[in-house]
């Protein structure tokens, strides 16, 4: 008995020295699973993973990331979660729970992050999500998750002031059968009526639409002022196409998720022009945007999306200087970025109860091959041009 | 009037999109029972060629179509000869060919929607092309759509011309009610059998080709579209070619008609109310003998 005590102790003993040794130079290990393929992974891959690998480069390329002073190595632990909730689960359940990982980095989407909120609570690991929006994600009160979008009523919001700023007096809405969608339209109704905007139909559709024509021609007969489309990709490039098709060209044609995507106008060329969404920024905002843009083109070949690429480098940027002042234990860092203030491409960011109450609502508008930003004037690039050109 | 016509059109456009989604798979499940889960993939790979053609070499996506269709089709032997021979060889009924081939071509699905993520990524893309709007009747719809539908009906009467005139027609037939008589009577099913399945791989690269042209492509995205083709053709009764246009059209005209009256969120539900009030009606499908 007493021999297998010594026993023991002494192999608690090596093990406790073989886990203290290589902490002093060991790169720092951060972890993420995010869709490299399925139907998340077009959105994934222009919005969030190419940040994580810019930065992760970036940072290894300055000699590591400062953690209170002493720089480490970052390593990537990255996986495919398949677009698949399941996987996704699993993998950050094993990142956290086994591997313990020092730092994870979130998923893709409302819908992922969403469900990995409790396994991130469980294990204390703070996360900042660059693309997941909805006061239903808020009203979990998560202390270890920070949401970086602007919610749909700051989103809904500028677009009303920008709407009623230009004398527009009626509005069409079509909204996706989405969480993503009710909220948004929900928000954009308080909006359009608190500025006194009058919606003469509202419709909703189902995701993964082939063919919008029998609703827009609706829409075209009814002739309001404004088009407002709180689509997702696939639809928000049917809409852009089909009211070209059907010349329905009113004042304001704004659609929702996707018009910040390159590949927007690149597939549908000049037709873009004068089409507004959601957006927040572009390579002439500030220099640390142009910065960020040119280094993202350089890496991968292709550009970053218009709204939350920014979002999503901004969270880095957050991550880093928030482990450069309290290290590595998660709590003190969670404590960190809930209290404190921080310079990002997207300006200075604050957070309360999870939520980014700095970065305002943004209007974007397709202008001659830039996706600039109209409203707020503080942070407008260009005038917004309404009435919107006739479809090119 | 003018509005019952666009609305009319506008389904008949959608619908012929269905159709031609669904005529590869016909030939290959409708005739030979070969359940090839991965129809969507291999449009996808007719989409991604096309689009790969026209952005990186600049070449005009009509002219293209008989490349993506030679491609396909070899590829279609290909397959064939490597998967499906051993199965449609050694299985003793229809059914057992069904039950395998369903199951092999969900490991061709994944291996062919993993070989576009590595040579293409994940990205979504796309490119403009004929999308002018053309005016016919007060009705105006983008060149791109009418092409499809041009194709979709073109496409269908050949096979069908093909299926009931010709000796070859004749013989696929034939193969289909009995591989065994077939074989008794002179058919040589072992090139037939290929042939057929190439030209379904065809038919569907082609599909791919057009749809690329109107929609955004993603390697994701064929899954919905077997779904589709799998309802259309039965819907319009296996291996009829009528019955695969006219399944497609029926479903495009509900979902016009259905979202103007109703809702566009209910869209689901009449597809599948049509689908459901047929079969009740006629189990084998509009089509079937």
């Amino acid at each position: 008995m007493r021999f297998t005590l010594g026993m023991r102790n002494l192999a608690l003993a090596s093990l406790v020295i073989v886990a203290a040794l290589p902490a002093f130079a060991q790169d720092v290990k951060i972890g993420y699973a995010i869709a490299r393929t399925g139907p998340w992974a077009p959105g994934a891959q222009v919005t969030q993973e190419p940040n994580y690998i810019l930065w992760a480069e970036q940072v290894n390329a300055a000699g590591g990331l400062s953690v209170k002073g002493v720089k480490r190595k970052i390593e990537l632990v990255a996986y495919d979660d398949r677009s698949e909730m399941e996987t996704m689960l699993r993998t950050y359940e094993k990142l956290m729970g086994t591997d313990k990982v020092d730092l994870v980095l979130p998923p893709w989407g409302t819908g992922a992050n969403f469900a990995v909120m409790p396994l991130l609570q469980k294990y204390g690991y703070p996360v900042l999500a660059p693309t997941a929006t909805g006061r239903k994600l808020l009203e979990m009160k998560n202390p270890y998750f920070f949401a970086m979008l602007q919610q749909p009523d700051l989103m809904m919001g500028a677009l009303a002031e920008l709407l009623v700023s230009r004398g527009v007096k009626t509005a069409a809405v079509i909204y996706v059968d989405e969480l993503f969608g009710l909220e948004n339209v929900g928000a954009l109704e308080a909006a359009l009526k608190a500025k006194n905007i009058r919606i003469v139909e509202k419709k909703s559709y189902p995701l993964g639409v082939k063919d919008l024509s029998p609703v827009l021609k609706d829409i075209k007969a009814k002739n309001p002022d404004a088009f407002i489309g709180i689509t997702y990709p696939p639809d928000t490039f049917l809409v852009t196409g089909q009211a070209k098709e059907i010349a329905f060209n009113p004042k304001v044609f704004y659609a929702a998720v996707g018009t910040a995507f390159p590949v927007y106008q690149q597939k549908m060329g000049a037709t873009v022009e004068g089409v507004m969404g959601l957006g927040t920024w572009n390579p002439k905002s500030n220099p640390g945007t142009k910065a960020y843009f040119d280094a993202h083109v350089a890496k991968f070949k292709k550009e970053p999306d218009r709204w939350a690429s920014a979002h999503g480098w901004a969270g880095l940027q957050i991550l880093q200087q928030a482990v450069e002042k309290v290290g590595l234990d998660r709590k003190a860092l969670r404590d960190a970025i809930a209290n404190g203030e921080f310079d990002t491409i997207i300006g200075k960011i604050r957070f309360k109860d999870g939520e980014n109450v700095s970065t305002p609502g943004i209007v974007s508008q397709w202008q001659k091959g830039e996706f600039e930003v109209v409203w707020p004037k503080a942070r407008a690039t260009a005038q917004a041009i309404v009435p919107k050109p006739a479809w090119k | 009037m003018g509005f019952w016509l666009d609305l009319t059109a506008s389904g008949l456009i959608t619908g012929g999109i269905y159709a031609v989604v669904a005529v590869g798979l016909n030939l290959q499940y409708g005739l030979m029972r070969i359940m090839n889960i991965a129809h969507g993939e291999f449009l996808m790979v007719g989409a991604y060629l096309t689009w790969w053609a026209h952005t990186a070499l600049g070449v005009n996506p009509l002219a293209f179509l008989p490349v993506v269709m030679v491609v396909l089709f070899l590829a279609g032997l290909l397959v064939y000869r490597v998967c499906f021979l051993r199965i449609a060889r050694g299985a003793p009924s229809v059914e057992v060919i069904e039950a395998r081939s369903l199951l092999v071509s969900f490991g061709l699905m994944y291996l062919v929607q993993n070989a576009v993520y590595l040579a293409w990524g994940a990205d979504l893309r796309g490119y403009s092309f004929l999308t002018e709007p053309v005016e016919i009747a007060e009705a105006r719809f983008t060149a791109n759509r009418l092409v499809v539908f041009a194709f979709a009906l073109a496409a269908s009467l050949a096979l069908l011309a093909v299926l009931r005139f010709t000796l070859i027609g004749k013989a696929v037939r034939a193969m289909m009610q009995s591989p065994v008589g077939a074989q008794l009577v002179g058919i040589n099913t072992a090139t037939l059998h290929p042939v057929v399945f190439g030209a379904g791989l065809a038919l569907a690269g082609v599909a791919g080709a057009l749809l690329s042209m109107v929609y955004e492509i993603s390697p994701s995205m064929g899954e919905p579209y077997t779904v589709t083709a799998l309802i259309v053709i039965t819907l319009g009764g296996l291996g009829s070619a009528a019955g695969c246009l006219a399944g497609g059209l029926l479903l495009g005209l509900v979902e016009a008609f259905g979202m103007h009256f109703t809702n566009p969120s209910l869209k689901m539900l009449l597809s599948y109310g049509v689908f459901i009030a047929v079969l009740l009606a006629r189990p084998k499908g509009l089509f079937s003998k």
